[in-house]
C-alpha cells in the first residue's frame, strides 16, 4: 500500500472505530439512566408510575440494552480494529462493518420500543427482544464476524494472534447460541427452562467474556510494551473455557424441577471453570508484573487491571455461588444481581472502557484529559464495588431471613437499606458514564490533539 | 513454527464443531426431552381470559420479581409443595423466574383466593401491604364518575382512593387476576 493509501486506511479505521464507540456510548447513557431510575424505584416504589417507565418493562430494556446495544457494539468495534492492527492488514469489507453497526442500532431501537410497549418474548432473560428483532441482532453480529474473519485472513504473519482467537471464538459461539435460542420447537414448559438456563449463561460467558479477553490480550501487552506472559496459558484457557462453560448453565436453576443430574453436572463444571479463570487471569496479571508505575501513569491500564481483577474475583465467586449450600441461601436474592454486575460491569464494562482509552487515541491521535479519565475510573470502580458489596450483604440477609421462616415482607424490610445504598453506587457509575462520554467526545470531536479538553480549539 | 491452529479455517471449524456439539447436547437435547414431559394429573391448559392474563403478566415483567417454582427446601414450603416438571407442561412461556424480590406465586390462587384483594393490591400495593415495594399498576384500571352495569369496581381503601371517582378494572386487570387465581398446584397422588 502506498503512503496515501495507508493514510486513507488509517483515517477510515479511525472513523469506523469512532462510530462504534459513539454508538455504544449513547446506548450506555440511555440504558444506565434507565438503571438509575430502576434502582430508585426500590426505596421509592411510587416514583414515575407509568406503564412506559415501570420496573417490569424497563428492567429488560436495561439488561438487553447494556448487553446488545452497548457492550456488544463497543466490543465488536474494538474487535474489528484489533483484527486489523494485529494482522497488519486493512479492515476487510468496511461497508459490511457499517451495515453491522446500522443493524445493531436498528435492533436496539426496535427492541427497546417494543419492550416499552409491553411486547416481550416471554420474559426470558437476556432474550426478551421479539424473535424478529433478534434476527436483526444476529445479522449485525454476523456482519461484524465477516469483517473480523476477512481481516484476519489477510494477516501478514502466519500465526493467529491470541487476541483474535478469542474474538473469532466469541463470534462463532454466539452465532450458534442465538440460533439455538430462536427455535421454539424444543422450548415447551420445562424444556424451555433448560434452554433458558443454557442461553442466559452462555450469552454472557461465550460472548462478552471472549470478546473482552480478546481486547485485553491485545491492549495490555501493547500498552505495557511487553509480550503476553504465556501464549500457552492463553490457549489452555481458551479451550477449557470452550468445553466447560456450556455445561454449567443449569446452575441458574438449582433446586428447580430440572433433572437433578443436570444441576449436579453444572456444579461440577462450575468448579472446573476455575482452570480457565485462573489460567487466564494469572496470565494477564503476570504479563503486568512489576509494571505498577506504568499502570499508574496510564489512562487505560487502570481500567484493564481492575477489569482483570474483577474477572478473577467475579468468576471465582460464581464458582462458589454455584455450590448447593450457597444456592440454598443466595438463589433468588439480590446477591445474584450483585454477582452479575461484578462480572458484566466490573469485568466486561471496565475492559470496554480500558479498550476504548487504549485504542481510540491511537486511532484518532487525540488524548482525553488525564484528570477526567482518572475521575471516571474512580467513580466507576468505587460505584460498582459499592454496588456489589451492598447487594452481597443485603442478598445474604434476604436469604437468611427466608431460612428463618419470617413473614416474606420482613425480607423486603431487611434488604431496604442495602437497596438504597445500591442506588447510590449505581448513581456513581452513571456519573462516571457522563465523564466517559465527554472523554469520548474529546478523543473524537476535539478540533486538535490536546491534553487540556477545556482549552478552546483555534 | 507451523501449528495447525495457525490456519484460520482450522481454528474456526474446530471452535464451531465443538460448540455446536455442546449446544446440541446441553441445550437442544435437554429441550427436546423435557418439552415432552407429561402433565401432572389434574392440571389443564389455561382458559381464554387466564391465558390472556398470562400475556399481561409477561408484558408487565412480573416474573422479574416473582418466582413460580417451589424448591424442595424448608423455607419454600410456605409457598406450596415442591414443584415438579409436569406442573409446567402447559406453562409456555416458562415463568419460573430467577429473583424473588416479592413472594413466590406458584400456588397464589389458593394462598390468596380473593379477587377483590388482588384488584386493590394491583391498583396500589401499599394500600394493603404498607411495606410493599411492588409497583402500582393504575393503568390496568380506569377512573369513572360512576360505575356502569357490569363494571368490576374496586373498593380502594380511603387515603388511596381517588376523590369523586370509582376505580373500575379494565380488561387487562380482570384477565391478570383470572390468571393469578388459576395458579393452583395440583395435589400429587399418594404413592399407595
Amino acid at each position: 500500500m502506498n503512503v496515501a493509501g495507508t493514510q486513507r486506511e488509517t483515517r477510515e479505521q479511525a472513523t469506523l472505530l469512532s462510530a462504534f464507540v459513539v454508538s455504544a456510548t449513547l446506548w450506555l447513557l440511555i440504558t444506565t439512566a434507565v438503571a438509575v431510575l430502576l434502582s430508585f424505584k426500590f426505596p421509592f416504589p411510587d416514583l414515575a408510575t407509568s406503564p412506559y417507565l415501570s420496573f417490569g418493562r424497563l428492567r429488560a430494556i436495561h439488561t438487553n440494552g447494556t448487553f446488545y446495544a452497548f457492550a456488544s457494539v463497543a466490543l465488536s468495534g474494538l474487535a474489528i480494529y484489533i483484527a486489523a492492527r494485529s494482522s497488519g492488514a486493512p479492515i476487510y469489507a468496511k461497508p459490511v462493518a457499517w451495515v453491522s453497526l446500522g443493524l445493531f442500532n436498528v435492533a436496539a431501537i426496535l427492541g427497546t420500543i417494543t419492550l416499552d410497549l409491553g411486547m416481550s418474548d416471554g420474559s426470558q432473560e437476556y432474550r426478551e427482544w421479539l424473535p424478529w428483532v433478534r434476527v436483526i441482532l444476529l445479522l449485525a453480529a454476523l456482519c461484524s464476524a465477516y469483517v473480523v474473519a476477512g481481516t484476519i485472513a489477510r494477516r501478514v504473519e502466519r500465526p493467529i494472534y491470541i487476541a483474535n482467537w478469542y474474538t473469532l471464538g466469541g463470534f462463532t459461539f454466539t452465532a450458534i447460541l442465538w440460533i439455538v435460542a430462536l427455535i421454539p420447537t424444543y422450548q415447551i414448559g420445562v424444556g424451555q427452562v433448560s434452554v433458558q438456563a443454557f442461553y442466559m449463561h452462555n450469552a454472557v460467558g461465550m460472548w462478552f467474556t471472549f470478546l473482552a479477553l480478546g481486547v485485553t490480550y491485545y491492549a495490555l501487552p501493547k500498552l505495557l510494551n511487553r509480550p503476553i506472559y504465556s501464549y500457552s496459558l492463553g490457549v489452555l484457557a481458551f479451550w477449557t473455557n470452550l468445553v466447560f462453560y456450556p455445561i454449567i448453565g443449569s446452575h441458574h436453576y438449582e433446586f428447580s424441577p430440572l433433572p437433578w443430574w443436570l444441576q449436579t453436572l453444572a456444579i461440577v463444571f462450575s468448579v472446573g471453570m476455575l482452570i480457565p479463570v485462573f489460567a487466564g487471569s494469572a496470565n494477564l496479571i503476570l504479563t503486568a508484573r512489576g509494571a505498577w508505575d506504568v499502570v499508574r501513569r496510564s489512562y487505560a491500564l487502570p481500567f484493564l487491571a481492575a477489569g482483570i481483577v474483577y474477572y478473577f474475583l467475579g468468576s471465582t465467586q460464581g464458582t462458589f455461588e454455584a455450590l448447593r449450600t450457597a444456592q440454598a441461601y443466595w438463589h433468588f436474592t439480590s446477591f445474584t444481581v450483585g454477582h452479575s454486575h461484578a462480572t458484566m460491569y466490573g469485568f466486561i464494562t471496565l475492559i470496554v472502557f480500558g479498550g476504548v482509552y487504549a485504542l481510540l487515541p491511537l486511532a484518532t491521535g487525540k488524548q482525553p484529559s488525564p484528570l477526567l479519565t482518572g475521575v471516571h475510573f474512580w467513580f466507576a470502580l468505587v460505584g460498582v464495588t459499592l454496588y456489589v458489596i451492598v447487594l452481597s450483604v443485603g442478598g445474604t440477609i434476604q436469604g437468611i431471613n427466608w431460612a428463618s421462616g419470617n413473614p416474606f415482607i420482613s425480607s423486603v424490610e431487611a434488604a431496604a437499606p442495602f437497596w438504597l445504598a445500591r442506588a447510590l453506587g449505581g448513581s456513581m457509575m452513571f456519573v462516571s458514564h457522563l465523564l466517559f462520554a465527554y472523554n469520548v467526545y474529546v478523543m473524537i470531536g476535539a478540533k486538535q490533539p490536546t491534553l487540556e479538553p477545556q482549552a478552546q480549539p483555534a | 513454527m507451523n501449528r495447525p491452529m495457525d490456519r484460520l479455517w482450522v481454528l474456526m471449524t474446530a471452535s464451531f464443531v465443538i460448540y455446536a456439539l455442546l449446544a446440541i447436547v446441553m441445550g437442544v437435547i435437554p429441550g427436546i426431552v423435557l418439552s415432552a414431559t407429561r402433565p401432572t394429573p389434574g392440571i389443564s391448559p389455561l382458559s381464554g381470559p387466564a391465558a390472556r392474563g398470562r400475556d399481561v403478566y409477561v408484558a408487565e415483567g412480573c416474573s422479574y420479581c416473582h418466582t413460580q417454582q417451589v424448591r424442595p427446601l424448608a423455607q419454600d414450603l410456605v409457598f406450596g409443595r415442591p414443584s415438579t416438571r409436569g406442573d409446567y407442561a402447559y406453562s409456555t412461556p416458562q415463568l419460573l423466574g430467577t429473583e424473588r424480590t416479592g413472594p413466590d406465586l406458584t400456588n397464589i390462587g389458593r394462598r390468596q383466593p380473593s379477587a377483590v384483594w388482588n384488584y386493590i393490591h394491583l391498583y396500589e400495593p401499599r394500600s394493603v401491604v404498607s411495606a410493599s415495594i411492588m409497583p402500582a399498576y393504575p393503568w390496568l384500571f380506569t377512573l369513572k364518575a360512576h360505575a356502569d352495569q357490569g363494571d368490576v369496581t374496586v373498593p380502594v381503601p380511603p387515603g388511596y382512593a381517588p376523590a369523586n371517582a370509582v376505580v373500575v378494572a379494565r380488561r387487562d386487570a380482570i384477565d391478570l387476576v383470572d390468571y393469578l387465581q388459576s395458579l393452583k398446584q395440583a395435589q400429587l397422588g399418594s404413592a399407595k
